[in-house]
């Protein structure tokens, strides 16, 4: 696949220019995609009234095509995991609802989304993240509040590899910081400029 | 590296943690004489022993409690703030 651009492409902005990488280490900007966040008091109530079943904090649940994510007790994010989710629809819903609703957490536009993959991932995690990020301390239903490549990040594993969200303004910073670590740890090609 | 356990996230890096210092009583302004408030708005303790302060996860943005030894820098125990408020 070619290495794409970083998303939102502002002309002459910090990531004008920017790269993803691809390759044994692949990052992908999934920052369009639609994701829907609640925070504060009533948040958990309502998702709860509206039907979507809550995990515990730090775990991830499942309803109609979307990933839940419980960041904290009142704070709850929502990724949807294909065209059949059912969040655009509960977005919708949650505009037109009366409080307590929670308030919106800005989700879709403060933060960015990107996925690391490839078969050299893990390793170039390793070099991205502190935490003991093996399969069996670190499942597909746990979230990891923490650091990757030096900022504060939500991170998930993904069917493909790990889900990264983090402050969007610090998009091309993480897109750099991947494509170095990346580097480090492989002798395989990293390519940002589409050859590959 | 310093390890720093949560209550909410379990064991992480000190650098994901910022400090908020020591939980300080609260007096009332109206039913305080005006030398203890000046003390209290101005004048931060400094003794040895065991101190319980605030401190806040800031990837998760989670402020919780940990009690710390002022002198050999240990930290004892971490606890959510709901176990505060629950005691007597």
């Amino acid at each position: 696949m070619a290495a794409s651009p970083v998303f939102p492409f502002m002309p002459g902005g910090a990531a004008d220019g920017t790269r993803l990488p691809s390759g044994a280490v692949m990052l992908t900007d999934l920052t369009g995609s639609l994701r829907f966040g609640l925070k504060g008091g009533g948040s958990a109530g309502w998702l709860v009234s509206r039907g979507v079943p809550l995990p515990a904090v730090n775990r991830i649940g499942s309803w109609r095509g979307t990933r839940v994510l419980r960041l904290g007790n009142e704070d709850i994010l929502l990724l949807a995991e294909g065209p059949d989710s059912a969040l655009a629809e509960l977005a919708n819903t949650w505009h037109g609802a009366t409080a307590p609703k929670g308030y919106s957490s800005w989700r879709e536009e403060g933060w960015a989304w990107m996925r690391l993959s490839g078969p050299q991932a893990p390793q170039a995690m390793e070099r991205l993240c502190a935490l003991d990020l093996r399969a069996d301390k670190f499942s597909a239903e746990d979230i990891a509040q923490t650091r990757v490549g030096n900022i504060e990040a939500v991170m998930v594993r993904s069917q493909a590899g790990f889900d990264v969200l983090f402050d969007v303004t610090a998009s091309a910073y993480f897109a750099r910081t991947v494509t170095a670590a990346a580097r480090h740890c492989t002798d395989l090609l990293i390519d940002t400029e589409g050859h590959i | 590296m310093k390890i720093l356990t949560c209550p909410m996230n379990g064991p992480r890096n000190i650098d994901e943690f910022q400090s908020f210092g020591p939980v300080r009583a609260e007096p009332d302004p109206d039913r305080t004489a005006d030398a203890d408030w000046s003390r209290h708005l101005f004048r931060a303790e400094n003794r040895r022993g065991i101190v319980i302060e605030w401190w806040r996860h800031v990837p998760s943005n989670y402020f919780f409690l940990a009690e710390r030894d002022l002198v050999s820098n240990e930290i004892i125990r971490t606890f959510d703030a709901s176990e505060r408020r629950a005691q007597p």
